[in-house]
Order: structure tokens, then C-alpha cells, then sequence
């Protein structure tokens, strides 16, 4: 054999081998093993430690099954779900915000879990807990929640505010130039003032909300009016707010003690008390001119099953997920990040009902309203977003900026439609 | 045909497994994106798209935020190279001295390009509060009015395009000290002895000889920097204030992976896809021509 045969064999062996490689690395392989369940999550690192920790047990107690999990951003998450599934493929399961059931239940990608869990399985839940879309339930609740309250330094704040005027009043006491360099360096409330999810509660309490029954925009209102110069106010005239106050400025603030109170939600809790922040929380305040309560948004999170996996794999991950929703777990949530349990056993539970922070929370959460979870809610929250900015940096009135959030969010709910 | 496989079967096996490679995630891709732009295809058309021609295209044209788009990321895309190159090219001149420390201030200065994009836009961002950021405490640490970086829909624009600069300028720097390196130094002393200054010998023998390195470089940087979503997104947090912030890749971002609106991103980056074709072309053809005339 010459030399150039020799070469040409080896090379010719060589590419096919990459080639076959390529393709191996493609497809599943053929060795027989346990089973694999994949999720999906979008989980804080405090409460990946703990999933983590039940699902070490859980393999460790079935040969059959090996569980892994990957974690992503909340829209990463969505929009490769959403890739991979309607591809025929994508994980077993995902956790994530309840709102996921709007992009996943029109394109079909998880199943309806009504549908695969009987009725007196669902009964041990909340009633509370479930969102429902077009007449299914679409996420296996394992938290409730997800909602904004009042958080206050124990250390400055003795009691929390029950009233907007209250509010502002402690917020002024505790705002100041404290080293008399002409810049105020301790303010009395701080929030993400960017995001309009923190606007809503505000827009409740002035009796406004941000969609009607049928899914159509609701933003200009004298009600959404009032928000928008409140807010403002919070910051312009009261000014016990700072400029430019996002959410990584306010987290910083109230745990280096310069903020009195916050508004936030229960992923953050754990983190002050990290930073030694004693807090208490409490419901965010009562509008005294109108009557009424703030109103945050509520909502959910929890699991769904993808409607690519049936038969015996579809029982495995079924099982997975009774397991995963166990009072077992959803107590160890509870106790120790402060997480409302979606099941019953578990809310009940006396080392759940004892917490104060749960029973804050919880009444917060009976004073909130659903989220709504129709995709035309992103076009909603993407138009009140830069006409809310706007408001803040003075460069649009309230009347205006309520006019043009309501013509943005009609155009792209119609773009969003097609 | 015998004897072609004779000869070129060799080679065709080297590269048939990164052609298949190729073939698979740039080649089909790229088709499919040109056939869904003329689809319909979004959320709720997502299992069942129909053709609807040159719909998406018309809309784009015709959208009113088009113009203030584009022209951001001319000026997004213009600023930034010619400041990587500007910045790139003086530096490499500099460190091709003999300087003591060099070894150091070369390593100090490829830093940027050695971080995380993802960690840096953050920081940046960080940087950039008005009350708290670094940027600002020391304008006023030189007696100078602070500036609303996130408020204000032109220094929301100009806070990336700082950020994207100090990212990107190292990369030229490499480039350019590489062509810098490869120039015979006998070229310069000829010119010393001819009585040639230091302006004219970057005229005349620096920059011709750089050019061959600078212009793929220029090149690759322009679609780079025009495609460049990460610092744009993330230092202006998606487009703040009020959506102000967007450059084309960013706005098509947001079409497909907010709204879901696939059909239309799809024809965006058709268009995205031609201006920067033509430009390249145009760069090329232009590049050439001169340097077959010098």
C-alpha cells in the first residue's frame, strides 16, 4: 500500500468516525440505564439548595429514575421551552411563574393538568393556589405567592405604616443629608420604581386595574392618573425616594441600613436577613382617600409537564411531581425561606402557621388580585413600562403618559396577534 | 469523474464533517429564517403559519420608530469602531515602543477583553446610577453636573457606547500591534535618515502597512459591533428609558422573544441580514480599490 493509499484510508476512517460521532452525540444512545426526568427552573439559589437536597433523596431512593434539573432565566426558560417543545422535544418538566400558562397553553407545549391528575389529588390544594385557562389548569402550584408586601427596618420603623399619609410621614423623618454634603444618603422608602409590576398595587388602591374580563387594556384612567402622580410625588415632591431607584439600588440600600422601608418580594427576605436587616413585614399601606388597600399582584409558581412525554414516562414524572409538591417539601419552603404552601397539609401544618412572616404574607396575599396569565399581559407591562419611566424622569404628565401606555399596549397586543 | 475522486476525495473527507456542521446550524437556519419571514408565524400561528407575502416587510418600512432606530445604531455602530480603532491603533503604536513595564501595560490593557461581556455590561450599568454610580460621584468629585445615564434618552444611549468602547478597544489593540510588529523596521530608519518626522512615517509607512490587518478587522468589527446585543440590552436594561435605547438587533430581540412575533423578527433580520452584506461589499470593494491605487 502507498503512502497516498494509506493517507486516504486514514483520513476516510477518521471523517466518517467525526461523522458518526456527530450523530451519536445527536441521538440518545443505546445503553440501557435509569430513566431520566429533566427540569427545567427558574428557582432562586436559596430554594435550588433545598430542591437540590429532596431530589439527592430522591434518586438515592429509586435505581429506576435519575433526576436532573438545569437552571435558567425566567425568559430563557419560556422561550426555549417553547423552541424545544413545539420541536418535539424539551424537558419533562418546568417550574416557573404561573403567567408561563398564556404562551404555553396557546401553543399547546404542556399538558392541561387536570387532565393527568385526578380530581380529589387537586382538592388537596388551596383553591387559591390554581390559575386557570381556557377551563384547565396549566401549573401544578407548589408556591403561593409571588407577591410584593411592605418591608420595614425594625431598627428605624417600630411600627409599619397602615396608611399612605403614614408612610410618607416616617419615610420624611428618616430621609436626610446625614453628612451634609448637599446629597441625601438615607431615604426613607426605596423600590423598583423602573418595573410596573410595583406600580400596580398603587393602581389598586386608586380602584384601578390593568385589563378588564376580556383581556382589553385598561391603563387610561383617571385611577391609572392618580398612580402616576402619586408615585411621582413619592419621589418629586416628597422626595423620599431616590432618583434613578431600580431594584439592585434599592436592595443595596435597605441592606446597608439606608432605607427604612422597601417594597419587595419573599425572594428577597432571606437576603436581608444575610445582611442583618431586621425587617417586619406587613401589607403595603391603605390609599386613606380612597379606602382601599394596596393591591399587589398574586400568582403562583409551580410545575408543567410537557406534552411531548406520555405513557410510563409520563407516570415517572407524575410521580416525580407529587413527590415535588409534598407537604415534606413544601413545609421545608415554608420554614425556611417563608414561601406559602400551595397544599393544603402543608399550609395547615403548626410549624407553617406559627411563622409571623407567613401570616404577614399571607394576609398581603388575601388583599392582592390574580395576575392575569393571557400573553397579552407582556404587551401590557411593555407598554406601561416607558410611560411610567417617563412620568419619573418628568418628561411626560400623567394624563399623557396613561393616554399613550393604553394606545402602545392595544398596538402590540394587536401586533402580538397577528 | 474517477480520476476527480482520486484527487480531491481526501480533502472532501477532511472537511465533510464541518460541512455537515455547517450545513446543519448556519445553513439551515439561514433558510429557514428567509422562509418564515414571509410567514405569519408567532404565538398564536405557531402550529399553523400561513404565507402572507411581503406583509412584515411593508411594516417595517413603514413603522415609526424605524427611523430613530436605525439612526441609533449608525451612531451606536460608528462611534464604537472608530473609537476601537482610534484607541486600538494609538495604543498598539504606544506599547510598540520600547517602554519600560510593557509587558505589563499590555496585559492591563487586554484586560477588558479578557472579562465576561455579561459581568462588565452589569457593572457598568452599576456604574452609571445617578446618585450612586462611580461615573457620576466623580463628576462631581471634578466639580461637574452629574448626568442622568438612564434617564435621558441620549446619554441612555451614550452610557453603552462607553461601556461597548472600553470592551472593544482592546481587540483592535492586539490586531493592530500584530500588523505593527510584522512592519521591517528598516522602513523607518530609511525614512529617519531621509529626514522623514514622526507624523509623516505614520502617513506614509504605519498606516499603508497596517491597512491589510486593519481592514478585515474594521470589517468584522462593524458586524460585530452592529449585532452586538448584550451591552446594549443589559446596560440600558432592555431599552430604557422608555424604550429609547434600541439599536436594530435589539428591537428585532425583542419582536421574536417578547412578543413572539417570529414571522416578523424573521424579516428584520432579512433586512438586518442585507445592510450588512451591502456594507461589507461596499467596504471591500472600497478598501481594495484604494489600496490598488496607494
Amino acid at each position: 500500500m502507498t503512502m497516498k493509499k494509506l493517507l486516504s484510508v486514514i483520513s476516510g476512517v477518521f471523517a466518517a468516525f467525526l461523522f458518526l460521532s456527530i450523530l451519536a452525540g445527536c441521538g440518545g444512545g443505546g445503553q440501557k440505564g435509569p430513566a431520566r426526568i429533566v427540569l427545567w427552573e427558574i428557582m432562586d439559589p436559596e430554594e435550588r439548595v433545598i430542591l437540590d437536597e429532596f431530589l439527592d433523596a430522591y434518586n438515592a431512593s429509586h435505581a429506576d429514575v435519575e433526576v436532573s434539573r438545569t437552571n435558567f432565566a425566567p425568559e430563557q426558560l419560556r422561550t426555549q421551552f417553547l423552541t424545544a417543545a413545539m420541536g418535539g422535544g424539551g424537558p419533562d418538566l418546568v417550574f416557573g411563574p404561573a403567567d408561563n400558562a398564556g404562551p404555553f397553553s396557546i401553543a399547546s407545549v404542556v399538558h392541561p393538568v387536570d387532565e393527568i391528575f385526578p380530581g380529589d389529588y387537586l382538592a388537596r390544594f388551596i383553591p387559591l393556589a390554581f390559575d386557570t385557562l381556557a377551563g384547565h389548569i396549566w401549573t401544578l402550584p407548589a408556591q403561593v405567592g409571588n407577591h410584593l408586601c411592605l418591608i420595614s427596618n425594625s431598627d428605624i420603623v417600630k411600627t409599619p405604616p397602615a396608611t399612605f399619609e403614614e408612610m410618607i410621614r416616617i419615610a420624611s423623618d428618616f430621609t436626610a443629608d446625614t453628612n451634609g454634603d448637599g446629597s441625601i444618603d438615607r431615604y426613607g422608602l426605596v423600590f423598583e420604581s423602573k418595573e410596573p409590576f410595583w406600580l400596580v398595587p398603587f393602581l389598586g388602591s386608586f380602584g384601578g386595574w390593568v385589563m378588564d374580563a376580556e383581556h382589553n387594556p385598561t391603563l387610561d384612567t383617571p385611577a391609572m392618573v392618580k398612580t402616576l402622580r402619586f408615585v411621582s410625588d413619592l419621589r418629586n415632591r416628597y422626595g423620599i425616594m431616590p432618583r434613578e431607584c431600580d431594584y439592585q439600588l434599592s436592595d443595596t440600600m435597605f441592606k446597608e441600613g439606608k432605607a427604612a422601608m422597601t417594597i419587595n418580594g419573599h425572594w428577597s427576605w432571606r437576603g436581608y436577613d444575610d445582611a442583618g436587616i431586621p425587617i417586619i413585614l406587613s401589607s403595603i399601606p391603605k390609599n386613606e382617600k380612597t379606602g382601599l388597600w394596596a393591591v399587589p399582584m398574586i400568582s403562583s409558581r409551580g410545575y408543567s409537564v410537557n406534552v411531548n412525554i406520555e405513557g410510563e414516562q409520563l407516570e415517572r414524572v407524575k410521580e416525580l411531581l407529587k413527590y415535588l409538591v409534598s407537604p415534606e417539601i413544601q413545609v421545608a419552603y415554608a420554614t425556611k425561606l417563608s414561601v406559602i404552601p400551595s397544599i393544603r397539609e402543608a399550609f395547615d401544618d403548626p410549624a407553617v402557621k406559627k411563622l409571623d412572616r407567613i401570616a404577614a404574607s399571607w394576609e398581603q396575599y388575601q388583599r392582592g388580585k390574580r395576575m392575569p396569565v393571557v400573553p397579552e399581559m407582556r404587551a401590557i407591562w411593555d407598554a406601561m413600562r416607558p410611560a411610567f419611566q417617563n412620568v419619573l424622569n418628568g418628561e411626560a404628565t400623567p394624563e399623557d403618559a396613561a393616554r399613550a401606555m393604553q394606545k402602545d399596549a392595544v398596538r402590540k397586543i394587536r401586533e402580538m396577534k397577528g | 469523474m474517477g480520476s476527480f475522486l482520486r484527487r480531491y476525495a481526501q480533502p472532501y473527507l477532511f472537511i465533510a464533517p464541518a460541512a455537515v456542521v455547517m450545513l446543519l446550524v448556519v445553513l439551515y437556519p439561514f433558510i429557514y429564517n428567509f422562509i418564515i419571514a414571509f410567514s405569519n408565524m408567532s404565538l398564536y400561528h405557531l402550529r399553523n403559519p400561513e404565507f402572507v407575502g411581503l406583509q412584515h416587510f411593508r411594516t417595517i418600512f413603514t413603522e415609526p420608530e424605524i427611523v430613530s432606530v436605525f439612526a441609533k445604531t449608525v451612531i451606536w455602530t460608528v462611534v464604537n469602531v472608530a473609537a476601537h480603532l482610534f484607541l486600538g491603533v494609538g495604543l498598539a503604536i504606544l506599547l510598540n515602543q520600547e517602554v519600560k513595564g510593557r509587558g505589563i501595560f499590555r496585559a492591563l490593557l487586554i484586560l477588558p477583553w479578557a472579562m465576561p461581556q455579561y459581568i462588565t455590561a452589569l457593572t457598568w450599568r452599576g456604574m452609571f446610577n445617578y446618585q450612586y454610580g462611580a461615573v457620576n460621584l466623580m463628576l462631581r468629585a471634578l466639580h461637574l453636573p452629574a448626568v442622568p445615564w438612564q434617564a435621558n434618552e441620549y446619554w441612555a444611549l451614550a452610557a453603552p457606547i462607553i461601556a461597548n468602547i472600553w470592551l472593544g478597544f482592546p481587540f483592535m489593540m492586539i490586531i493592530a500591534l500584530g500588523g505593527l510588529q510584522s512592519i521591517p523596521k528598516e522602513l523607518y530608519e530609511a525614512a529617519e535618515i531621509d529626514g522623514a518626522g514622526w507624523w509623516f512615517r505614520l502617513r506614509k509607512i504605519t498606516l499603508p502597512l497596517l491597512k491589510p490587518v486593519l481592514v478585515p478587522a474594521t470589517v468584522l468589527g462593524t458586524i460585530w459591533t452592529f449585532n452586538n446585543l448584550n451591552v446594549i440590552w443589559l446596560v440600558s436594561h432592555y431599552g430604557e428609558p422608555a424604550d429609547k435605547t434600541h439599536i436594530l438587533v435589539t428591537y428585532v430581540y425583542k419582536a421574536a422573544f417578547h412578543y413572539y412575533r417570529y414571522g416578523y423578527a424573521a424579516a428584520f433580520s432579512v433586512v438586518i441580514f442585507i445592510l450588512l452584506l451591502s456594507f461589507v461589499v461596499y467596504f471591500l470593494k472600497a478598501t481594495g480599490e484604494k489600496g490598488a491605487a496607494g
